[in-house]
């Protein structure tokens, strides 16, 4: 399979940048997907998400401001590029393919 | 609720995070850490929040957060590390002078460090093979004796163990031992001794001895059961499966052997060859006399705790006892306490300990010791590399002007010094070798516990100790020479100023000579007063006098015996020997003046006077067949009992172990006890079937002959036993055996100082003259002779010498008299020549090594320093 190739949680990571639109850094993506998804992630384990995301291009990063809540340290705001679009699309298309190929049968049986 | 501005996360996870952390994220990961805590404090309160900080600090401990090592510098680092090592090897090879130096006074130091290394890992290895040892413990007494110093004793009452297994709860076991058990066994008419202990039931249970046959639960129940070690069943059964057999010994007493345990380990500090039920020694003895509470004398008592509990939480129980116990004990009382296994050996002083014994305070002195003779040669390494770090400078500014850190050229030179130090670890290896057969015989304690065998951790060890040894003689250099600037250092050599460490230098030195000016004159002191203690009069005649152990036998035959040998002039009796460290007192009343003291005794028959040369001043020796109970005293016991004049005493009574004797001799006083002591109360006393030694004088033109026919009567009379004799002389040289040892100790930690300071001065004589060579040359030329040159080179040397030989002398005076020979109360006079000879020898040594230097370079031609200017 070629281009990038997602992850479940970078997908998630990635969906909530969007969602959070402007207001994309660390602490607010991580509240975001504790409330939507209840998962409760560590900072380090985001950081990681985050950083590989940066390197393979799907996101990118820009200092913000400082402030006295944050120690004086400034916050860094994520967007996701349009690479990184293109592959939540690409998930998303092999999804539905997928959802669509399931026989209706199956589908039925399960949620009927 | 508002937020506080007070409030910070938990402060070392916020320095832990920033130092493991990559900078470029720091700020970033540490400003969500941050605002997340603030909102946590007001949410759900500050103790919440640091506790998510925390945990959230310890996830970010992962790969892509923690600072990446810089693989490129550390490629760089093997390649530099090869080169330092060349350039030490090649600075090595190019100053060989001073490379033997240091190599040569390391590697003898460095005997000492081995020496000190393997010795104290074999001792620490002691009884670690007891697996429930942490739970183990002694019980030792403290006995209190009116008028008298409190005695630590390692035995206790066996009584203690019976109370404390019947009374009190909290313990898991609880074993009694006593000592003294030996017997003869009866074997196809052949008598095999055998000794060991008494032990009770528990003794297994507490102690991990590999049982070869027999059931460790049941072995020591039953009265009349015995349990042999591998070793004495072979030499009784001729092997090891004998459970069951019954062995009889000497006293008609039959013991069924009940198991076989491999022999105790050479580690333990208990040894035996067979252990006897502590029921049979209740039914062979008057077990209520044993069981008293005043016989602590034997019997050792260990406990075994459950897991979790400590001997403080018990110390009550041991109180108790004692308090209960004292109140029936008259003026005397007894404190108890719990000692672990693992600080019974090495350990402190203890009377009556059941095997081998050494103590802490000894292993203390040799770490000391390594210690100081190791200090001393790294302050030569130090000394001299600091000295010559002029000639590496050029090195250094090169190195430094191409873009080595401080840290680069510091880690250069500690690592030269490593490789200096660690091929001294071979040399000193083969000393160690070498010295290892002589360290063992140094005295009978070590011998007796310890082989020095080396196993595969002691190399590591000692590879660990040479690294540890170069880090520290390389610690100074390196800083001095990683801290040189390169513009001074090219700018011109001859400005450098690398003597900053000048004063340190001389202290150094000056310390050195110290050291072993005062181990010189302790060596002698010390052998001075070995040679009077060994010559001193002790008022009898002790040359000539040959001691033989009766054995159990009956001595009037041996004695009838021995006295036919024609070498043999006379023979007598006696139950021990004075004046080589024994004693056996009891309370003496004089019956008239109603008053009592300690009076030492010995049992005598009537020839011992005579045939030891006592000087009888009043009365007479005692004579055969006497029937009343009669006394010999010393002067000491009349003017204790103030009896007057010896005439006086004659016919007068005092009560010794239970009966009124009549005074018929006074003897001169004479050294009973050994030099350590003063004179006291004497009495010899005369009573048959207690000699345990037969004393023969023997006058002879050939003394192998006669020890050959002596020996040869003994086999007539006893075949079973060995025939055990000494020279009485001997036996004072070995009550003495402590200071030779310290003699002996001390002598050879003379000769590795004075050798390392003499080398130690060599090479600063030989840098002191090469750099001041030019110096030196123009003086010659302009007229000043040999002589004026010597003097100015040793003048700052003597100058020191004065000042090190004013702190030597009172500080070896104060050693000789406090722990090399202390309590002794015959001690030799301190005079000049004690203290003089070995500041002499010190002061002709360092002249000749300074002087050969100069003289060296100033027999030279000047032509040939000069013509290069």
């Amino acid at each position: 399979m070629k281009g990038t190739h997602l992850g479940e949680f970078q997908e998630i990571v990635l969906l909530t940048i969007m969602v959070l639109d402007d207001n994309a850094y660390g602490v607010s993506i991580k509240r975001e997907i504790k409330t939507r998804a209840d998962r409760n992630i560590s900072r380090g384990a985001l950081h990681t998400a985050l950083s590989r995301m940066e390197e393979k291009g799907l996101i990118k990063s820009w200092q913000g401001e400082a402030n006295k809540l944050r120690g004086g340290m400034p916050k860094r705001y994520y967007e996701v590029t349009n690479k990184g679009v293109n592959a939540l699309k690409e998930a998303k298309d092999v999804r539905d393919q997928l959802w669509n190929e399931v026989p209706r049968l199956r589908l039925q049986h399960n949620y009927g | 609720m508002k937020p506080r501005n007070n409030i910070s996360p938990p402060k070392y996870y916020e320095q832990f995070f920033e130092w493991f952390c990559r900078p470029e994220y720091f700020e970033e990961l540490q400003g969500d850490l941050e605002e997340r805590y603030e909102r946590n404090c007001i949410e759900l309160g500050q103790k919440k929040a640091s506790g998510i900080y925390k945990r959230e600090v310890l996830k970010m401990f992962r790969p892509s957060v923690i600072k990446k090592i810089n693989t490129q510098y550390r490629l760089n680092n093997i390649a530099m590390f090869k080169n330092y090592s060349l350039v030490a090897l090649r600075s090595i090879a190019r100053n060989k002078l001073f490379s033997a130096i240091n190599i040569i006074g390391l590697s003898i130091s460095m005997m000492v460090g081995l020496l000190a290394i393997s010795f104290i890992s074999e001792l620490y290895s002691y009884d670690t093979f007891h697996e429930k040892k942490d739970r183990i413990y002694r019980v030792i007494n403290t006995l209190h004796e009116e008028g008298e110093d409190p005695a630590y004793y390692a035995s206790t009452s066996p009584l203690t163990g019976q109370r404390l297994s019947e009374n009190y709860s909290g313990y898991e076991k609880v074993v009694t031992i006593y000592r003294g058990f030996s017997a003869d066994v009866k074997r196809d008419d052949q008598k095999i001794p055998i000794a060991g202990f008494y032990a009770s039931e528990a003794f297994f249970d507490v102690f991990t001895f590999t049982m070869l046959s027999g059931d460790h639960k049941r072995t020591l129940t039953d009265p009349y059961t015995i349990v042999l070690t591998r070793a004495s069943a072979e030499k009784i059964f001729g092997k090891t499966d004998v459970v069951g057999e019954i062995i009889e010994l000497n006293d008609n007493i039959q013991l069924t052997v009940t198991g076989v345990v491999e022999n105790p380990p050479r580690t333990s500090h208990m040894s035996f060859e067979a252990i006897v039920s502590f029921e049979t020694l209740k039914k062979v003895q008057d077990p209520k006399r044993i069981m008293r509470w005043s016989n602590m004398w034997n019997s050792h008592v260990y406990v075994l705790l459950p897991q979790g509990t400590h001997p403080e939480d018990l110390q009550a129980n041991l109180e108790e006892i004692a308090t209960q116990e004292n109140s029936s004990f008259g003026t005397s009382s007894v404190e108890m306490e719990f000692q672990s296994l693992n600080s019974i050996f090495p350990g402190k002083k203890l009377y009556n300990q059941l095997g081998a014994r050494m103590e802490i305070k000894n292993v203390n002195y040799m770490i000391i010791l390594a210690v100081i003779v190791l200090a001393s040669a790294a302050f030569n390494y130090t000394n001299l590399s600091v000295a010559r770090a002029l000639k590496r400078s050029k090195e250094v500014g090169i190195r430094k002007v191409v873009g080595a850190r401080k840290g680069q050229v510091f880690l250069q030179f500690i690592l030269e010094a490593i490789i200096i130090s660690t091929v001294a670890l071979v040399f000193a290896y083969f000393l160690f070798q070498l010295i290892r057969p002589e360290f063992l015989s140094l005295n009978r304690d070590i011998q007796r516990t310890t082989t020095l065998e080396l196993s595969f951790i002691h190399y590591i060890y000692f590879f660990v100790f040479s690294v540890v040894i170069g880090i520290i003689s390389g610690l100074l250099p390196s800083a001095v020479l990683s801290r040189l600037k390169p513009s001074t250092i090219l700018r011109g050599s001859t400005q450098l100023k690398v003597t900053s460490g000048f004063t340190l230098r001389k202290l150094l030195i000056g310390l050195q000579f110290t050291l072993s000016m005062a181990f010189v004159i302790l060596v002698s002191l010390a052998y001075k007063q070995y040679q009077f203690n060994l010559n001193f009069d002790l008022g009898f005649e002790t040359a000539d006098i040959l001691n033989v152990r009766v054995q159990g036998n009956d001595s009037e035959l041996l004695t009838n015996s021995f006295s036919q040998v024609p070498g043999v002039s006379s023979v007598s009796k006696s139950s021990w020997i004075p004046s080589v460290g024994s004693f056996w007192t009891t309370r003496g009343k004089y019956i008239e003046g109603d008053n009592s003291t300690t009076v030492h005794l010995l049992n005598v028959d009537a020839n011992y006077l005579d045939n030891l040369g006592h000087q009888v001043l009043a009365g007479r020796s005692f004579t055969e067949g006497m029937t009343v109970p009669q006394v010999v005293v010393n002067q000491k016991l009349l003017k204790h009992f103030e009896m007057g004049e010896p005439v006086d005493a004659i016919g007068k009574h005092i009560r010794l172990e239970g009966k009124d004797r009549a005074i018929i001799g006074v003897v001169k006083d004479f050294q009973h006890a050994t030099l350590d002591n003063e004179i006291f109360p004497f009495a010899f006393l005369n009573e048959p079937d207690n000699y345990q030694l037969i004393n023969l004088k023997i006058e002879s033109a050939d003394n192998i002959n006669t020890m050959q026919q002596i020996e040869e009567k003994w086999s007539e009379l006893d075949p079973s036993h060995e025939f055990q004799a000494f020279f009485y002389k001997d036996r004072i040289e070995r009550a003495y055996s402590k200071l030779s040892t310290s003699l002996q100790t001390l002598g050879l930690l003379a000769i590795i100082a004075v050798s390392i300071s003499i080398l130690g001065l060599l090479g600063m004589a030989v840098y002191t003259t090469e750099s001041r060579i030019k110096e030196l040359t123009i003086r010659k030329v302009l007229g000043a002779s040999v002589q004026n040159l010597i003097t100015l080179l040793s003048k700052n040397f003597l100058l020191m010498f004065v000042i090190a030989s004013g702190i030597t002398i009172p500080v070896t005076i104060y050693a000789f008299e406090n722990w090399i020979v202390p309590n002794l109360v015959h001690r030799i006079d301190i005079g000049f020549w004690e203290i003089g000879s070995g500041l002499l020898a010190i002061l002709v040594l360092a002249t000749l090594t300074i002087g050969s230097q100069t003289l060296k370079a100033v027999k030279r031609n000047p032509v040939e320093h000069l013509r290069n200017e």
